[in-house]
């Protein structure tokens, strides 16, 4: 009975705060000073335990799938929010689920989690499982060297006690098998998903996964227990052990296909005999897309797709996944994204022209691309105002506009065309 | 004689697979950019390891990347060491970013005391595991004001009689008050990333060094009006945001 009072006053704080249009970090704050005890308390209650999903990208996309795929066994999971993988919105999310007596009724937790916080939030958490999807260029005015952000997931995926996922592909991460078994500890089972060779081969762009510096590649292949084959507009085609399937992808795009074999890998090794190949490509089939990825929007007649990107990787790959260059393109970008250094680094060659460039970050953008000598219509740093030339074009042949942006602009574009809830669902 | 006509202007990209981890590969861009709308032919050369420095280039071009790719050109460098000298004692002037800088310096020291040492090209040396500034940087210079974006834990100290790039005035840059080192017509700076595209007159004096040379005149025209009017309002909007740019995250 003891956390009853910091349930009912974390709740209380955060009918406030939501009341206000606020964040959903104070409540899981206030909670958390409290009761320290308090989540330990509560994830020690899943039969399955806990995952952390880590990686530079696809963290909000590949929980999704693999919380799908896990219901579509039947299994009960909770799971963070997309994009809240900081420790306050982990608990927040935990404290809108429990009961007043601490109870939450699931059988897994499966969470996104910033790598940053990782290690620091496995002692709280105590994963039994860690998912890592790739290490790539992002937000060095964080994290300032992107090996930083490989041994950030290389030492949480130490800590695991039962199974460690990793990219197959990844340069820094495909070394996991190497490290563990290097230490004396409990060494937990370590499984790795990937691209076929000839995918990654005639990818534009490859993988866009960081270069490693430091180690040499590994000499012997590994293996992958999940492993794209092919992927086109409407699916993708998955080997999983022995077996083939073909399923449909909430998103398009290769990177998109990658994660579903991350979450297919995970899925098979958390639930052993149970895992059904069928099960999972049913649960496909049902999954809506993530936020921002690959969404169809109503915008008046017309509809909005929405490509939202974080960083180099997240940009090119988005755009390698267009099937054509979009007919009407905003590009939405402001200070959300600090360091926009790596916009040299993108191929554009899929973008023949934008349309309207908006947010603080729209001269930057629109210099980037007069270097390819791209055309840009106008540039008008008010994303209302940008929405309005938007609205002002005539409809598309194709029935939808293209609107590319980072997620503040995003979030700002959702609420002003009358998609404002913050609070995301499945 | 001076000739205003087409000529051919080849830019030497040193470790393009190492060093340009924060977008330097921009700086190569914009070089191309303005040399090409002012009517030239431009040819890259990238250098990789284990290949040969060539004899001549008009320009040279190095970036930024963590210590471990520092380590990885290491020996590469210190072998085509002498001419890379060669090309810096003709006058071929280098613009050079962040680590890349440092190699053609005097010596990194690191942050645990040990010493990779530098080629000697810019007068100085670096210190690493100074804190960290990181954000917007704005220099005053004989260029004009320069704006970009800075990150960076080294201390780059000059040796005496050395000239910096400018004098910081929102930002870390050297740790001194100063930002950057130029050495004739060749510039090394903190300024992170692809500073070029942003500061085109510093582009201009670069590639204006690299055609005297020659005797090529280079002058930028109605072509090159929409990059400088891009510039322009990128760089009001970075002066504008630069202390707030992380009250964001
Ligand atoms: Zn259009």
């Amino acid at each position: 009975m003891r956390y009853i009072a910091p349930v009912l006053v974390g709740r209380a704080v955060r009918a406030v705060t939501r009341a206000r249009g606020g964040g959903s970090a104070l409540p899981g704050y206030i909670v958390n000073k409290m009761a320290p005890g308090f989540i330990k308390n509560v994830v020690a209650q899943f039969e399955y335990g806990v995952v952390f999903v880590l990686g530079s990208n696809g963290k909000s996309t590949t929980t999704h799938m693999l919380t799908e795929v896990l219901r579509g066994h039947g299994l009960t999971v909770f799971t963070n929010p997309s994009g809240a993988n900081l420790p306050q919105g982990i608990s927040s999310a935990l404290l809108s689920e429990v009961s007043v007596t601490a109870k939450l009724k699931a059988d897994i937790g499966i969470l996104e989690v910033d790598e940053a916080f990782a290690l620091e939030l496995s002692k709280t958490l105590l994963p039994s499982t860690i998912l890592m999807l790739n290490v790539q260029v992002d937000q060095l005015y964080r994290f300032f060297e992107t090996e930083v952000v490989a041994d950030m997931m290389l030492d949480t995926a130490a800590v695991a006690t039962k199974h460690v996922i990793s990219n197959r592909d990844d340069a820094y991460l495909s070394k996991i098998g190497e490290i563990l078994t290097k230490k004396a500890a409990v060494v937990p089972d370590v499984t790795y998903f990937g691209a076929s060779a000839k995918l990654v081969a005639d990818s534009a762009h490859g993988l866009f996964n960081a270069a490693n510096h430091r180690e040499e590649a590994s000499t012997a292949p590994l293996d992958a227990l999940a492993e794209l084959e092919s992927w086109d507009s409407t699916g993708a085609r998955i080997r999983v052990g022995g077996e083939l399937a073909d399923i449909a992808l909430p998103a398009k795009g290769l990177h998109y296909g990658i994660d579903a074999a991350a979450a297919l890998a995970t899925a098979a090794q958390l639930l052993g005999t149970e895992f059904d190949l069928a099960k999972a490509s049913a649960a496909f089939s049902s999954m809506t897309p993530a936020y921002g990825r690959g969404e169809l929007l109503d915008f008046g007649d017309e509809k909005v797709e929405f490509v939202m990107f974080k960083n180099a990787a997240s940009l090119q790959l988005n755009l390698d996944a267009l099937p054509a260059a979009p007919e009407q393109v905003m590009v939405a970008i402001d200070e959300g994204t600090p360091d926009v250094s790596w916009l040299y680094d993108i191929d554009f060659v899929q973008l023949d022209h934008v349309d309207v460039l908006t947010g603080a970050k729209a001269w930057q953008f629109a210099l980037r691309l007069e270097h390819e000598g791209i055309p840009v219509g106008t540039i008008e740093p008010d994303l209302k105002k940008a929405i309005e030339l938007m609205r002002a074009l005539p409809a598309p042949a194709t029935g939808h506009k293209t609107w590319v942006v980072n997620y503040e602009q995003m979030m700002l574009a959702r609420k002003i065309i009358g998609y404002g809830d913050m609070e995301v669902s499945f | 004689m001076s000739s205003s006509s087409a000529q051919s202007v080849s830019i030497l990209e040193l470790y393009p697979d190492h060093l340009e981890a924060s977008g330097e590969r921009g700086n190569v861009t914009a070089l191309r950019a303005r040399l090409e709308r002012a009517g030239h032919r431009v040819d890259v050369v990238q250098h990789t390891i284990g290949r040969r420095v060539p004899k001549d280039a008009d320009i040279v071009v190095i970036g930024n990347g963590p210590i471990s790719a520092v380590r990885a050109v290491h020996a590469d460098l210190i072998e085509n060491a002498d001419a890379l000298r060669s090309l810096a004692d003709d006058g071929v002037p280098f613009f050079a970013v962040g680590a890349g800088a440092e190699l053609l310096g005097g010596g990194i020291t690191l942050a645990d005391g040990t010493v990779l040492d530098g080629v000697g090209i810019f007068p100085f040396s670096a210190r690493r595991g100074v804190p960290r500034q990181v954000g917007y940087i704005v220099v005053e210079s004989a260029h004009g004001t320069v704006v970009g974006f800075e990150d960076n834990a080294s201390e780059w100290n000059l040796e005496a009689g050395a000239v910096p790039l400018g004098v910081v005035t929102s930002g870390g840059g050297n740790g001194n008050g100063r930002e950057g080192v130029i050495s004739g017509s060749s510039v090394a700076t903190q300024t992170k990333g692809p500073v070029l595209p942003l500061n085109p007159s510093l582009s201009d004096a670069i590639i204006r060094a690299a055609l005297e040379r020659r005797d090529v005149a280079y002058a930028p025209s109605t072509a090159h009006a929409e990059l400088d009017r891009l510039a322009a309002k990128s760089r009001e909007v970075i002066v504008a945001n630069v202390k707030s740019v992380f009250t964001t995250i």
